[in-house]
C-alpha cells in the first residue's frame, strides 16, 4: 500500500508538468504584445510594452520561457495576476478554501441523500417509491446548472430573500478582515468555529446553500442510479441469501450486508464527482459570485492573464492526481480484497 | 412423530403470468437424527423445494399448495418475522459454491458473530470466543487468527467449513445441505462430506443433502429421494434403492456411475434431455428418455406406489 501510494506521489510531477507545459505552449500563441499589455499601467507611455517585453524575456524560446517559469515556481512565485489584482500564490490562498468548503458541502449533501435515495429505489425497486425516486433522479439529471442555479436564485434571493449570492455578507467581510478574528484553516466554516463566531458561521452557510443545493442536483441524479443498480445487484448475490437464511433481519442485510458492497462504486463516483467539483465549479461559482477558485479561473481566462491561468489550472493538476490517491485509499478501507492483496 | 413432515408441496414459478409448476406433490418425512439424500438433475426442483421450506424462494416462485409441519410449526405458513427464529436457529442451509455464500467485505468472524447474536443474547467477547470454537470444530487450523481474516482469504473448501460453522453455530435441528460440495475439488469432497457426517452423528441433527451425485447420496444418506422434473420418482432406504432400484431413471442413474473396475470405452448415459419446467405436465415426465414407456405412460402420470419404505412412480411397478 505504502509503496502504491508513493508511486502514485511519484507520478505527480509528471502530470503537472504535462499539463503546464500545454498550456504554456498555447499561451504562446498569443503575441508577446498581447501577453505584456496586461502589465503595461500607462499605454500612453511610448516603449512601455517593449519594456515589459524585454524585462520578462516575452520573445524568448518557449521552452526558456517555460523552464524560466518553472524555477520561479519552484521557488514558490506564480507570479503576479493582474486580474485578481493579486500574486497568484496568494489569490490561490484566497480562493480555494472557499470552493473546498463548498464542494465538500455538496459532495456530503450527494453522498448522503444519493446513498440513502438509491439503497430505498433498490430495496423497493418497481414500487411507486422507486418510480418516484427515478423520476427525481432522471429530472435532476435533465436539468441544466445554470438554469437551475438561475432559477433558485430568481426564487430564493429575488422572491423570498431567504439566501444571498456571493460568499458572505458586507459586515461577515468586516468581522474576517477585522484584527480579532483569527484564521486557522482559511476555510471560514471552520474557522469561524474555531473562533466562536456563531454569526459567521450562519452567514457563511446560508451562503452555501444556493450554490451548494445547484451543484448537488445533477451529482445527486447520477448517484442514485448508480447507488440503485449497484444495490441491486448485491442483494441478488448469494450471501444475501446466506444473511436471509442466517435468520438476519432486513435491516442487517440490506445495509450491513448488501449495502458495505453496494457503497464500493459509489465511492469511486463520488471522489471523481468532488475531484470535478474542485476544479469545475466556474458556472455556479459564476452564477452566484462565489468567490471561489473557479470565479477566479474565469476571471483570469477572459482577461488573458497567463500567471493566473497558469496557476490555476497547475492548482487543478495537482488537487487532480491528490484526489485520485484519496479515492484510491479511500476504496481500500472498504474493500478488504484491495487491502489486503 | 417426524421431525419435518413434508406434504403434497407444490411450488411454482410465474412465467408469462401463467404458473409453471417446479416442484409437484412432494411428499416425505423425515425423523430426527436422519440423513435425507434428494437427488435430481439441474432444474428437477431440489434446491427450490428447499428454499420454500425457509420462505427464501427468489422473485417469482411461490408455494401453491402443500403443507410441511416441523416441530408443530406449519413453516409455508409462517410470516417473516416468525421464519426469522426457525432459520439459522432450527433448520440452517449452507449452499453450492461457499465462496460466493459469504460476505466479501466482512470478516469470517464477524460472519460468525452476527449469527450468533442474531439469536442468542450473547456479549461481543463471548460471541467471537464461540466464533473461534466453532471454526476449530470444522477443522481450521489457527482459528484464532484466522476468525479476523476475509473469505478471500481462505479456499472454497475452507470457506465451506466456515459455512459449515455458521450453520452449526445455534445447533440447530435440520440442515439442509445444498449441493455442498459441487464447487469443490474431489478431495475435498471428501473431507467435506466426512465433516458433515461426523457432526450430523455428534449433534443428533438431521439433513437434508440435495446433490445430483447418486453415489454421495447413497454414502451419506438414510433414505434417499430421486426428483424428476419436479416429481418424486422413487424414494427408499439407501442400501435398498442402490441394491434394488425399481424406477427406469434410478436405474438409468446407477448404469452411468463411473466404475473403476469396469472402465468402459464411454459411460453410458441416460439418452435425451431433462424436461424444461412445466413442459410435460401430462404422463410421466421421463416417458420421453424411458426405455420402457407406453402410450399410458405418455397420457397418464402413474400414482406414487408403496411397498414398505419404498416408494415409486411407475406404471410398470402399480401393473404387477
Amino acid at each position: 500500500m505504502v509503496r502504491y501510494i508513493a508511486r502514485r506521489l511519484l507520478l505527480l510531477p509528471l502530470v503537472v508538468l504535462g499539463v503546464t507545459f500545454l498550456l504554456f505552449f498555447l499561451t504562446q500563441r498569443l503575441s508577446p504584445e498581447m501577453r505584456a499589455s496586461l502589465y503595461v499601467k500607462d499605454p500612453r507611455q511610448m516603449g512601455a510594452l517593449e519594456e515589459v517585453i524585454r524585462q520578462y524575456g516575452l520573445r524568448d524560446n518557449v521552452f526558456k520561457q517555460y523552464g524560466r517559469w518553472l524555477g520561479q515556481v519552484i521557488h514558490g512565485d506564480l507570479g503576479y495576476s493582474p486580474s485578481a489584482n493579486m500574486p497568484v500564490s496568494r489569490a490561490l490562498k484566497e480562493y480555494l478554501p472557499a470552493t473546498v468548503q463548498l464542494a465538500f458541502v455538496t459532495m456530503l449533501l450527494v453522498v448522503f441523500f444519493g446513498v440513502w435515495f438509491g439503497a430505498f429505489s433498490a430495496v423497493h425497486k418497481d414500487k411507486w417509491q422507486d418510480s418516484l425516486a427515478r423520476i427525481i433522479s432522471v429530472g435532476g439529471f435533465s436539468l441544466p446548472i445554470f438554469v437551475l442555479g438561475l432559477l433558485l436564485l430568481m426564487i430564493f434571493y429575488g422572491k423570498l430573500g431567504w439566501f444571498a449570492p456571493g460568499g458572505y455578507s458586507f459586515q461577515t467581510d468586516l468581522i474576517i478582515h477585522g484584527s480579532t478574528f483569527k484564521t486557522y484553516t482559511g476555510f471560514l466554516l471552520i474557522d469561524s468555529l474555531l473562533n466562536g463566531n456563531w454569526r459567521v458561521f450562519w452567514d457563511v452557510l446560508s451562503h452555501l446553500v444556493l450554490p451548494a443545493v445547484t451543484l448537488c442536483i445533477g451529482s445527486f441524479a447520477l448517484m442514485v442510479r448508480v447507488m440503485r443498480s449497484s444495490m441491486l445487484e448485491e442483494l441478488n448475490k448469494d450471501y444475501v441469501r446466506t444473511a436471509r437464511a442466517k435468520g438476519l433481519t432486513p435491516r442487517q442485510i440490506i445495509y450491513k450486508h448488501a449495502g458495505k458492497n453496494a457503497i464500493i462504486p459509489v465511492i469511486t463516483l463520488a471522489s471523481i464527482q468532488f475531484i470535478r467539483l474542485l476544479g469545475g465549479t466556474v458556472i455556479v461559482e459564476t452564477i452566484f459570485d462565489y468567490p471561489g477558485i473557479g470565479r477566479f479561473g474565469v476571471l483570469a481566462a477572459q482577461q488573458l492573464d497567463i500567471a493566473g491561468i497558469l496557476g490555476f489550472s497547475l492548482m487543478v493538476a495537482v488537487l487532480f492526481v491528490l484526489g485520485n490517491l484519496l479515492s484510491d485509499i479511500l476504496y481500500t478501507a472498504v474493500d478488504p480484497r484491495i487491502r489486503l492483496e | 412423530m417426524p421431525l419435518l413432515q413434508v406434504e403434497n408441496l407444490q411450488v411454482t414459478f410465474t412465467v408469462d403470468k401463467k404458473p409453471v409448476p417446479v416442484v409437484r406433490d412432494l411428499s416425505y418425512t423425515l425423523p430426527a437424527g436422519k440423513v435425507l439424500a434428494v437427488v435430481g438433475e439441474s432444474g428437477s426442483g431440489k434446491t427450490i423445494h428447499a428454499l420454500s421450506l425457509l420462505g427464501l424462494l427468489p422473485p417469482g416462485a411461490s408455494v401453491r399448495r402443500g403443507d410441511a409441519v416441523f416441530q408443530r410449526k406449519h413453516l409455508l405458513a409462517l410470516n417473516e418475522n416468525q421464519l426469522r427464529t426457525v432459520r439459522g436457529q432450527q433448520i440452517a442451509m449452507i449452499f453450492q459454491d461457499p465462496a460466493a455464500s459469504l460476505n466479501p467485505v466482512l470478516t469470517v468472524g464477524e460472519q460468525l458473530v452476527e449469527t450468533l447474536r442474531a439469536h442468542r443474547s450473547l456479549s461481543k467477547k463471548e460471541a467471537w470466543k464461540e466464533a473461534i470454537t466453532l471454526l476449530e470444530k470444522v477443522g481450521i487450523a489457527q482459528a484464532e487468527k484466522r476468525v479476523h481474516e476475509y473469505p478471500f482469504q481462505f479456499s472454497g473448501g475452507m470457506c465451506q467449513r466456515v459455512m459449515i460453522a455458521m450453520a452449526l453455530a445455534l445447533s440447530p435441528d435440520i440442515l439442509i445441505a445444498d449441493e455442498p460440495t459441487t464447487a469443490l475439488d474431489v478431495t475435498i469432497q471428501a473431507q467435506i462430506i466426512r465433516l458433515i457426517k461426523e457432526l450430523q452423528q455428534h449433534s443428533q441433527m438431521s439433513v437434508i443433502f440435495i446433490t445430483h451425485n447418486l453415489a454421495l447420496a447413497s454414502q451419506v444418506a438414510d433414505t434417499v429421494l430421486v426428483l424428476y422434473g419436479g416429481l418424486c420418482m422413487e424414494s427408499a432406504p439407501a442400501d435398498e434403492l442402490f441394491l434394488r432400484p425399481l424406477h427406469p431413471y434410478t436405474q438409468g442413474l446407477l448404469e452411468s456411475l463411473a466404475s473403476v473396475q469396469t472402465r468402459p470405452e464411454r459411460l453410458p448415459a441416460i439418452a435425451g434431455q431433462p424436461p424444461v419446467a412445466g413442459e410435460i405436465l401430462l404422463g410421466c415426465p421421463f416417458a420421453p428418455r424411458c426405455a420402457y414407456a407406453t402410450d399410458k405412460c405418455r397420457q397418464e402420470l402413474p400414482p406414487l406406489t408403496k411397498n414398505g419404505a419404498h416408494e415409486v412412480r411407475c406404471w410398470r411397478e402399480v401393473v404387477k
